[in-house]
């Protein structure tokens, strides 16, 4: 019993921190593209003004 | 004024909530409420999280499949996004389905893998979309990519069927379905199975529309690009 209690934790925990890995994953990939998107909108102001 | 894709929330609250809510009592429910298996004993309740996560890849990969087949017809982006997002999402359940049956092996069959044909099948399944995202990575030209993606998905759906019929169609050490036929599988059993399949779902449909924002936000900074190149 107790021997397939590490079984079923190590299980869920895989599963748990897979899923969290992922979330955090997306949330950096978003900040990164969040952050280019601005960039290019500051550009393209920049740009407009020094026309 | 143009909305930017980051202004819209990836997910609504409620439905934050709803996934929260439904996976606690999907807890309660593998570790405190349905019986336990006469044979394997606790270790069984792995089979409550292994087994949504093959249906959720299932769903998933069907989802992307279809999605493919509408942006090949229609060449609309919109489709190709829900397909690289259902597919991205679709593997890291196949992954969790995989690793999760490794260590439900283990104890039971004494390794933590055979090659026999569902776990080979399913292990297929995943290196096909772990090819799609590798792809979807090196095709630089935007509508070639898109469309490269979409056969590749449309060629992993289609793989499907065989994972799901293939413990009936070959003998495999993986146990036989206890879904079909009469009196396989304890009513309560099935009754969590089903109800972890639905909280899944509510996590696996969250994940999609967080992925499916970075498509968005993708789409955005490739036009902006083009514009201050054009400028």
């Amino acid at each position: 019993m107790e021997e397939n209690l590490k079984w079923i934790w190590a299980a869920f925990s895989l599963a748990w921190v897979l899923h969290l890995v992922y979330v955090y994953s997306l949330g950096s990939r978003q900040k990164a593209l969040k952050r280019q998107v601005e960039d290019l909108r500051a550009q393209l102001e920049d740009q407009g003004r020094a026309q | 004024m143009r909305t930017s894709a980051y202004l819209k929330p990836a997910a609504p609250p409620w439905l934050v909530g709803l996934a929260g809510v439904l996976m606690m009592i999907s807890l309660y429910l593998i570790f405190i409420w349905v019986p336990m298996e006469r044979t394997m004993g606790v270790v069984q309740r792995i089979f409550y999280f292994h087994v949504p996560s093959a249906f959720v890849a299932f769903i998933a990969f069907t989802i992307g499949g279809i999605a493919s087949i509408q942006y090949l017809a229609t060449r609309k982006n919109n489709y190709d996004d829900l397909s690289v997002a259902a597919n991205e999402v679709g593997l890291l359940f196949a992954v969790v389905n995989l690793l999760t049956g490794m260590l439900w092996a283990r104890p039971v069959w004494g390794v933590y893998w055979a090659w026999d044909a569902r776990l080979t099948t399913m292990l297929l399944l995943a290196l096909i979309y772990f090819a799609y995202l590798i792809l979807r990575q090196s095709v630089v030209e935007p509508t070639q990519r898109a469309v490269v993606c979409a056969v590749t998905s449309i060629f992993g759906m289609v793989d499907i069927p065989i994972v799901y019929m293939a413990n009936q169609w070959w003998r495999t050490q993986h146990p036989a379905p206890v879904l079909s036929g009469e009196g396989s599988i304890d009513p309560r059993m099935r009754f969590v199975l089903y109800f972890s399949t639905f909280a899944l779902l509510s996590v696996f449909w969250i994940l999609v529309r967080m992925r499916r924002r970075i498509e968005d936000l993708r789409r955005e900074a490739d036009g902006l690009r083009r514009e201050v190149h054009a400028l």
